[in-house]
């Protein structure tokens, strides 16, 4: 599949997330509040059946419908997985969006959807720059083993 | 049909599934593990020439054409239910912030500064951290989601609690 053709995943993937409501802050805040069941279920059913659709493919031997090789490795360990998901947490409360869902709210009409695109982008941004001036070694390694 | 996939909202238990079917569909089809987070960074890739995002992974096509259909599928979603409307209303953040678009737009940025600086530490987002990363059993990704929703809820009911009503 060329890299032109991944947009109908994207479309798909959008439209999916806008229908669950998971770009709607008020849906977002009754998850933080712990007063509704509703995203918790859709992100654990979410896990559940990629889990078991990415399970079935490795069991047919990780080839995709054109036979090439399924490019898809768990991400490694590092201590950035604590303190970045804190970070992005606070993140998330703020601005009731998370790099997706944004670009979907943005599609959705919801116009300052585009602070929080830009407040990302300047983060991305930023972190990148940290890391480029202080040279340390870039977190996910470039290479990895796969996992059978 | 039409009124089940555009007009009532999705229960929980078609969104997750649905959810989960896209990353599989996308594997299966693309060989690609679904993933937002990645895509800002190959935005940066494109205007920095800088050593962190001369990294393979932000040099890699199809995740700004995958990020790209995101928008596409929001704007169908409410074409589809009527609901499209263009709007600077978000919710009852219109509420804590006074209905001052400047300060929502504030709060909006200074949130997105820490999602775009947090996904890159943790390495994901919860597209790829929590639904794929989990899904393949990896300790960072499971680390990661207990970090967001940790973060998450802590700030949520710190930032009401000081600024709400």
């Amino acid at each position: 599949m060329r890299p032109p053709a991944v947009i109908l995943f994207g479309v798909l993937f959008g439209f999916v997330l806008s229908r669950a409501r998971v770009t709607d802050y008020d849906t977002i805040a009754a998850m933080f509040r712990l007063g509704d069941f509703h995203l918790f279920g859709v992100i654990g059913s979410a896990i559940g059946t990629a889990a078991l659709g990415l399970w079935l493919l490795r069991r047919a031997g990780n080839h995709t419908l054109l036979g090439r090789p399924v490019e898809i490795r768990p991400k490694p360990w590092h201590r950035g997985a604590i303190w970045g998901g804190l970070i992005f947490g606070a993140g998330w409360a703020l601005s009731g969006a998370c790099p997706g869902t944004s670009l979907v709210q943005a599609g959705e009409g919801k116009l300052v959807a585009l602070f929080t695109v830009a407040g990302i982008l300047a983060g991305t941004y930023l972190y990148g720059w940290f890391r480029s001036r202080f040279a340390l070694p870039t977190i996910t390694p470039r290479v990895q083993e796969v996992r059978p | 049909m039409y009124e089940i996939v555009f007009m009532r909202p999705w229960p929980w238990w078609a969104a997750g599934p649905a959810l989960g079917l896209v990353v599989t569909l996308m594997a299966w089809m693309a060989g690609r593990a679904l993933g937002v987070s990645t895509a800002y960074g190959s935005v940066c890739a494109v205007a920095s020439r800088m050593s962190f995002f001369s990294a393979t992974e932000y040099r890699e096509g199809w995740r700004l054409w995958f990020v790209l259909g995101l928008p596409v599928g929001g704007l169908l979603a409410g074409l589809g239910s009527g609901t499209f409307v263009l709007t600077t209303a978000y919710g009852e953040l219109d509420a804590l912030t006074r209905g001052s678009l400047l300060a929502k737009a504030g709060v909006l940025f200074a949130g997105g500064l820490c999602v775009g600086w947090g996904a890159r530490s943790a390495g994901g987002c919860p597209s790829g951290h929590s639904i794929v990363g989990i899904a393949q059993g990896a300790r960072s990704s499971i680390v990661a989601t207990v970090g967001f929703m940790a973060g998450g809820i802590a700030v949520f009911n710190l930032l009401y609690a000081v600024f709400g009503r």
